[in-house]
């Protein structure tokens, strides 16, 4: 393209420009995260299947996501994208592998923002210490997506700066709590040394790697603002690569804090649903697990806003590209959010598990399933867009050594991580939830099937993203050759 | 944490000079050089220049083209250079304006504009400007310039101290809001007019000449020492812009 040949528009116009600082746009990758719900919850989990491995696993696991992470700032030090690892997919595979980590990317968002949602209910539902019935679950869920879906339909810079807010608070929380409890620790052990320090195989700890990856879910949602962002190029890279760093820290902390306490535990107390509350309450500090009960609650609730912005971003840019109705393109007049696609987004949203919990499905299934489908589909993502990016850089003339070992690495480990992420659902009997995922990823492949037989103009514009406009080049420069 | 970069401190001086040949690299090579031609040109090792690339990139000094390869110079860089060259007006432009000074009995003046550096050129020889420079140097308390930060992305990023604007008289906006405010005034109208933000008791209407593209070129301003802006003056005004806009893209 020559440089008088430049559009006047950006291709994703319409979105608020320039807007967001350094730290809400770091808000929106650790929203999605939602850090103090994973290390509370996540750990225990790998304990049961790692056993003396839990901690070496938990590292491996950070390492990882780092490892993916840094892979990613190479496509957000060079593009502005509001497809986040869709985009950047598309500009190293091409867009066939971009529709299929695209989808695999909705499917993900969704599935953390059902598995958040119902996630922040069941703890709204045990901080209130009451035990309602299936229907009044499902309204208060109802009510708790609408909230979400307004607050992110308002504005981005107001649900970054909530999210930011919960988050701050509930992470304090935790970390009070932690340590509340080991100072209150007695040593000694308990039945959950049985498990905490039980064998290790192959396996259980490959399935603890997984879990521990699927942790750090949503981290690189910082990729869908490149639009909104004052300075995408340089806070994007840096949200996406210092959320899993400082998440990860946190995390293995925790681990460790979590290894110990529960080491002198009874081993219910282990596998039981909340097993740091069921600590504090077994300490006599009832009020230690309420506050934990709160602070989860609203990290889930930060979660769900954070999903749902990056969700409704990538539809927005696979609008934008003629994948999907342009409808969903469409702006907000005054908020300038992508309020049609967030409107679609809500109803699938909340009717999942109003329906499932409204049916009386137990909340710890249907967190588990919308968790295992999510897990399914950010893994496949990563999976090509690390792959993607040496051939990206490869592409534009700058591919260096370390980045070749780097995606290589990132791109194989992760795709080893989904292997066993597969198999492992298969043999616990989630297996129908590979299927559910299956499903839900259809629309991926099928979309690529269809557009290159009847729109392959289409499907040559995916991948767009806020490029060079004629207004951003200094005028009358001089042209090479 | 915005603003700053630590990424490169004073305490590197090879990084800024490395940086600073990078930059001068592009401008000499022109629009579309690629990575790889500046890491060969400079005799610096490709990581290297790649990553000062991506720091010009980020900070909006360098444009990387939609090929992703190639990169141009960014109109940041306008606002090092402090000046529009070449700041020559033509004859039949000149014609225009007095054609309009002839029209309306109020002050009629030129400014080129190249991304977010204004230079006045023709000032009214028989109502001129109280000060040129003032206009030039304070955008938030000028029409020309309410029209110049309006086209930008962030105005924050280009003028100078954004949390401490100058109140050049009571009237001139100096909270972030109120330049918000007054910025998507002119953006939904598609011009600006102010009163005595600049010198009390001067009005100004300022209405903007576009090139092909519909980039800001230039803009014709009619100043009024009656207190309001000439907005009785906008249709002419708008009619000697269209027939400038030809004459100066």
């Amino acid at each position: 393209m020559r440089i008088d040949q430049l559009p006047v528009r950006s291709p994703v116009a319409g979105l608020r420009r320039r807007g967001l600082s350094m730290v809400e746009v770091l808000a929106q990758s650790v929203s999605a995260l939602a850090p103090s719900a994973a290390v509370v919850a996540v750990p225990p989990f790998v304990m049961v299947q790692a056993g003396a491995a839990t901690l070496p696993v938990l590292v491996v696991g950070t390492a990882l996501v780092v490892l993916v992470g840094w892979c990613l700032t190479a496509f957000a030090r060079r593009m502005a994208a509001v497809g986040g690892v869709y985009s950047y997919t598309a500009k190293g595979l091409g867009p066939g592998p971009a529709l299929l980590a695209g989808w695999a990317l909705v499917v993900g968002y969704a599935g953390i923002a059902v598995s958040a949602l119902v996630g922040a209910v069941a703890y709204l539902v045990s901080f209130t210490g009451l035990d309602p019935p299936g229907w009044a679950v499902a309204v208060v869920t109802l009510a708790v997506g609408l909230l979400a879906t307004l607050v992110t339909v308002r504005g981005i810079r107001l649900s970054a700066r909530v999210a930011l807010a919960l988050e701050v608070v509930s992470v304090g929380v935790v970390v009070a709590v932690l340590v509340v409890l080991l100072a209150a620790h007695r040593g000694g052990t308990g039945t959950g040394a049985a498990v905490v320090d039980g064998p290790v195989t192959a396996g259980g700890v490959a399935t603890g790697l997984v879990l521990a990856v699927a942790a750090f879910m949503g981290f690189e949602s910082a990729a869908t603002l490149g639009v909104e962002a004052r300075r995408p190029l340089v806070a994007v890279p840096r949200a996406v690569f210092w959320t899993p760093v400082v998440a990860g820290v946190l995390f293995v902390a925790a681990g460790v804090a979590q290894v110990v306490l529960l080491r002198a535990a009874p081993v219910e107390v282990l596998t039981g649903d909340v097993p740091m509350a069921q600590l504090a309450d077994a300490d006599g500090l009832g009020v230690v697990s309420r506050l934990l009960d709160a602070g989860i609650a609203l990290s889930f609730f930060a979660c769900v806003t954070g999903s749902i912005n990056a969700l409704a971003r990538v539809l927005f840019s696979m609008a934008r590209e003629g994948v999907l109705p342009a409808s969903l393109g469409r702006t907000h007049r005054r908020f300038a959010t992508p309020a049609v696609a967030l409107a679609w987004v809500l109803p699938v949203l909340v009717a999942v598990p109003a329906v499932a919990l409204g049916t009386g499905a137990r909340t710890r299934e249907v967190l588990a399933g919308s968790l295992t489908v999510s897990a399914l589909g950010y893994v496949l993502a990563y999976v090509l867009a690390a792959a993607a990016m040496p051939v990206f850089l490869h592409r534009i003339g700058e591919l260096t050594r370390p980045t070749l070992v780097g995606g290589t690495l990132a791109g194989g480990l992760s795709a080893a991580v989904l292997v066993v992420a597969v198999a492992g659902a298969s043999w616990t009997g989630s297996g129908v939830m590979v299927l559910v995922f299956v499903l839900a990823w259809l629309p991926g492949p099928v979309l690529w099937w269809v557009l290159r037989r009847r729109a392959p103009a289409v499907l040559a514009r995916v991948g767009v993203y806020d490029q060079a406009t004629a207004g951003s080049l200094l005028p009358g420069q001089g042209v090479r050759r | 944490m915005s603003g700053v970069d630590r990424g490169v401190t004073g305490r590197q001086p090879q990084a800024v000079r490395s940086a600073l040949a990078v930059l001068q690299e592009v401008a000499r090579a022109g629009a579309g050089v690629t990575a790889k031609e500046v890491a060969e040109a400079l005799g610096l090792p490709p990581a290297t220049t790649y990553r000062l690339l991506n720091l010009l990139v980020g900070e909006e000094y360098l444009v990387r083209l939609p090929d992703l390869h190639g990169f141009a110079l960014g109109t940041k860089v306008a606002g090092l250079a402090g000046v529009v060259a070449p700041a020559r007006v033509p004859t039949a432009a000149r014609q225009v304006l007095a054609q309009l000074r002839g029209r309306v009995r109020a002050g009629v003046h030129l400014a080129l504009v190249a991304g977010p550096v204004v230079r006045v050129v023709d000032v009214d020889p028989d109502l001129p400007l109280e000060s040129p420079a003032l206009v030039e140097t304070h955008l938030h308390a000028s029409a020309v310039g309410h029209l110049v930060l309006a086209e930008v992305d962030d105005w924050r990023f280009v003028v100078h101290h954004p949390d401490r604007l100058a109140a050049l008289t009571p009237a001139t906006p100096t909270r972030a809001a109120d330049v918000d405010a007054c910025l998507a005034r002119v953006r939904a109208v598609g011009w600006a007019g102010q009163s005595g933000q600049l010198h009390e008791g001067v009005g100004c209407l300022a209405v903007p000449v576009r090139g092909a593209t519909g980039q800001l070129v230039a803009v014709v301003a009619v100043s009024s020492a009656r207190g309001a802006a000439p907005v009785e003056h906008l249709d002419a005004a708008r009619a000697s812009a269209g027939d400038l806009a030809p004459l100066l893209d």
